[in-house]
C-alpha cells in the first residue's frame, strides 16, 4: 500500500524530473530495443522536416544548387539535354568590339537601335525580343525611328516585346511613354539569382500596360514568349519557379565564330570530366554561350552571311548587350560569367525543349502541387518508412542475437558491420529509387532528388548511431517505463 | 507554225535583254564600291553616318546602280539620290565593295582578353575542343 501522497500528480512529476536529470542507464539500454516503428518513422520525419524547412547552416540550399551543377555538368548538360530549343534561339548582341568597329559609343540614340532592329527584321525572325531598358528620358528626337520601327515589325506581322523596369530608384516609368503608347508587348526581365549563379527562373513577373505597371501577376518573360509563339504546346500550369538545365554542348556557329586564345570547352573524357566537375570546376565549365550568338556588327554591316541566313530567319531572336560595366551579367552553372540576355534564352530553350514542360522546384501528384520544401518531405516519407521497418527488424534480430548468444562475439561484429555497408547502399538506391519514381511521375526535380538523397544518407547515419531507439529508451525512462513489463512491442 | 515563227523573236529578245539584266545586277559601269539595289521593302534615307532619318523610300522606287562616295565607319553608304548626297543603312540596300570586307570575329570565350578581327565565323582560327 502506498501513501497518497507519493501517488499525487506533483510526486509523480517530481520522480520524472528526477529521472530525466539522472537516468539509470541500464534502464534506458534496456528500453531502447523497445522503440516502436511508429516513434522510429517520427522521429525521423521530425528530423528530414527540420532540416528542410530551417535549412541550417544554409546546408540544405547548397547541397541542392551544388547537386543541380554537378548534374548540369555530367549529366545532363552533355548527354541528357537536346539541342531543340537552341536550334530555334538566336541571340544578338552589342559588344565592346560592336562599338568600337562601328565607332558607336555607348549610349546608342534610339534611332540606331532602330536600325539594329531593322536590320534583325530583314531577316524574318520569328519575333524579337529587346533586352535593353529604354527608360531615361533623355532628349533624342530619334525615339520616333524607333517608335516607326515598331510599327514596321507590326506590319510585317513579327512580334516584338520590350522590357519594362521595376523597382526604379526615382520613380520613372517603366518604360519610356513614346514607346509603351505604341502597344507593344512590355515584359518583365527579373531573373533569379542564387550567389552570382543563375540555376532558376521565374514563372511570373511584373504586368505592364501603356501607362505603366499594372496590378497583377503575369507570366515572366521566357513563359509570356513560349504562350505566344508556341502554341501548338501549351506550357502546363508552372508554379513558384523553373529549374533552369543549361546546355554545355556549345552552338558549332560560337565554336567556329571564337577567334580568342582560349577554345570554347576544352576536350576531355567523360572520367576526366568527372574529375574536373569535382575537384577542378573552373576547368569543367565553358567559356562560351550555349546559345548561337551574333554580334550586332554583322547584322549593321548587312552581311548576307550563310550563318547569319541560317540563324536568323524564323528564330526568336534576343536583341541584347554584353557590355563591359553594365551589371548585366551573371554566372551559369556551366559557363563562365555570360551576358543576363543568355539567361532568358536558356529558359526559353528550356519551355522549347521541354513542349512547355520545364523542371520546377515543384512536385504535382493527383493535381495537386506540392512547393519545393513539402515536395521534398513527401519524397523522403517512403524512404524513412522503409528504413524504419529496417531498423525495427533489425534492433529485434539484434535483441535475440544477444538473449540466445548463438555465435561468437567476432560473427556479431562482422554480422553488424556487414548490415552496416548494406544498410548505407540501400539508403542511397531507395533515394534513387523513389526519386526517379517521382522524377518521372511528378515532376520532382533534380535538385529535390539530391536533397533527399543527401538526407537519406543522415537518416541512416541515424539509425546507425541509433538515435531514436536512444530517444525513445530515454522518453520511456523519463515516463516511467519498466524495463521488466512487457509490452506488445517487444515480444513482436 | 506559229510557234515556230515566234521563237526566234523570243530567243533575239532574250539575247538583247541579257545583257542589259546583268548589267544592272552588277553594275559594272560604276568603278569601286557601288549600290546595286534596294534590299528591304523600304529604304531609309539619313543626314549623317548616325544622324537623323530624312525620308524612307520604297522599294521600287529606290534607284539602282548607285556610286558610293563614301564609306562610314559604322558602314553607312554615302549615295546621291535625286541630286542630294545621303547616306544609306547597309543592310537596306544589296551592295558591291571593291575590296574584300573587314571579317568579323569574337573572343567568346570568357577568361580571354585577345579579340582578333576576321570574317562572320569564317576564317577564324580554330581551337581543340570542337563539338
Amino acid at each position: 500500500m502506498t501513501s497518497p501522497a507519493l501517488n499525487s500528480p506533483l510526486a509523480s512529476v517530481t520522480r520524472s524530473w528526477e529521472r530525466a536529470r539522472r537516468p539509470n542507464r541500464d534502464h534506458v539500454e534496456k528500453l531502447k530495443s523497445r522503440v516502436p516503428y511508429w516513434f522510429v518513422a517520427l522521429f525521423l520525419f521530425a528530423f528530414s522536416v527540420l532540416q528542410i524547412e530551417l535549412n541550417p547552416f544554409g546546408f540544405s540550399d547548397l547541397t541542392q544548387r551544388y547537386t543541380q551543377d554537378i548534374s548540369d555538368l555530367l549529366i545532363t548538360g552533355p548527354f541528357l539535354y537536346p539541342t531543340t530549343g537552341r536550334e530555334q534561339i538566336s541571340v544578338a548582341v552589342i559588344d565592346e568590339q560592336t562599338l568600337h568597329g562601328l565607332q558607336m559609343p555607348w549610349p546608342w540614340n534610339y534611332g540606331a537601335h532602330a536600325r539594329a532592329l531593322d536590320a534583325i527584321r530583314a531577316f524574318k525572325p520569328k519575333a524579337v525580343v529587346v533586352d535593353f531598358l529604354f527608360v531615361d528620358m533623355r532628349a533624342d528626337e530619334s525615339i520616333a525611328e524607333l517608335v516607326d520601327e515598331i510599327a514596321r515589325y507590326r506590319k510585317a506581322g513579327i512580334p516584338i516585346y520590350f522590357e519594362g523596369g521595376n523597382d526604379l530608384p526615382f520613380g520613372e516609368a517603366p518604360i519610356r511613354p513614346e514607346i509603351a503608347r505604341t502597344g507593344v508587348p512590355i515584359l518583365d526581365p527579373t531573373i533569379e539569382v542564387y550567389d552570382g549563379v543563375v540555376r532558376q527562373y521565374p514563372t511570373t513577373g511584373y504586368c505592364y500596360g501603356t501607362n505603366g505597371l499594372v496590378a497583377g501577376q503575369c507570366p515572366s518573360l521566357a513563359l509570356r514568349l513560349y504562350k505566344d509563339l508556341y502554341k501548338d504546346h501549351p506550357p502546363a500550369p508552372l508554379h513558384d519557379k523553373i529549374e533552369l538545365v543549361w546546355g554545355t554542348r556549345t552552338a558549332r556557329f560560337n565554336v567556329k565564330f571564337n577567334s580568342g586564345p582560349l577554345p570554347c570547352n576544352d576536350d576531355a573524357t567523360f572520367l576526366v570530366r568527372i574529375y574536373r566537375a569535382f575537384f577542378d570546376k573552373q576547368s569543367a565549365v565553358g567559356r562560351c554561350p550555349y546559345n548561337n550568338e551574333i554580334p550586332v556588327e554583322a547584322l549593321m554591316v548587312g552581311d548576307n552571311d550563310r550563318d547569319l541566313n541560317a540563324l536568323l530567319p524564323g528564330h526568336v531572336v534576343f536583341y541584347g548587350g554584353a557590355l563591359q560595366g553594365a551589371q548585366d551579367k551573371s554566372f551559369s552553372p556551366v559557363n563562365g560569367e555570360q551576358p543576363n540576355v543568355f539567361v532568358h534564352a536558356m529558359a526559353l530553350d528550356n519551355l522549347i525543349t521541354y513542349g512547355g514542360r520545364p523542371q520546377q522546384n515543384v512536385m504535382t501528384l493527383a493535381g495537386y502541387t506540392f512547393s519545393n520544401n513539402s515536395a521534398q518531405a513527401i519524397a523522403i516519407l517512403p524512404i524513412i518508412l522503409i528504413l524504419s521497418y529496417m531498423h525495427r527488424r533489425r534492433v529485434r534480430a539484434r535483441e535475440r542475437r544477444v538473449d540466445r548468444s548463438e555465435h561468437g562475439a567476432l560473427y556479431d561484429w562482422f554480422m553488424d558491420k556487414g548490415i552496416e555497408n548494406l544498410w548505407h547502399w540501400l539508403a542511397f538506391l531507395l533515394a534513387i529509387g523513389i526519386g526517379l519514381l517521382l522524377a518521372s511521375w511528378a515532376g520532382l526535380s533534380v535538385a529535390n532528388w539530391a536533397q533527399d538523397v543527401f538526407l537519406s544518407v543522415e537518416l541512416v547515419a541515424m539509425l546507425l548511431v541509433g538515435a531514436p531507439d536512444s530517444f525513445w529508451g530515454y522518453l520511456h525512462h523519463v515516463a516511467g517505463g519498466n524495463p521488466g513489463d512487457t509490452f506488445p512491442e517487444a515480444t513482436s | 507554225m506559229r510557234r515556230r515563227f515566234m521563237l526566234p523573236i523570243i530567243a533575239a529578245a532574250a539575247i538583247y535583254a541579257v545583257p542589259a539584266l546583268a548589267s544592272s545586277e552588277d553594275c559594272s559601269s560604276i568603278a569601286g564600291d557601288a549600290v546595286l539595289s534596294a534590299r528591304t521593302p523600304q529604304v531609309d534615307l539619313y543626314d549623317a553616318p548616325n544622324g537623323k532619318r530624312i525620308k524612307s523610300v520604297d522599294q521600287d522606287k529606290f534607284p539602282t546602280c548607285l556610286a558610293v562616295t563614301q564609306r562610314a565607319p559604322n558602314m553607312m553608304l554615302q549615295v546621291t539620290v535625286d541630286g542630294a548626297p545621303v547616306w544609306v543603312p547597309p543592310h537596306m540596300v544589296n551592295y558591291r565593295l571593291a575590296g574584300k570586307k573587314p571579317a568579323i570575329c569574337r573572343n567568346l570565350a570568357m577568361g580571354g582578353n585577345d579579340t582578333k578581327v576576321g570574317a562572320l565565323g569564317e576564317d577564324c582560327p580554330q581551337k581543340a575542343g570542337t563539338p
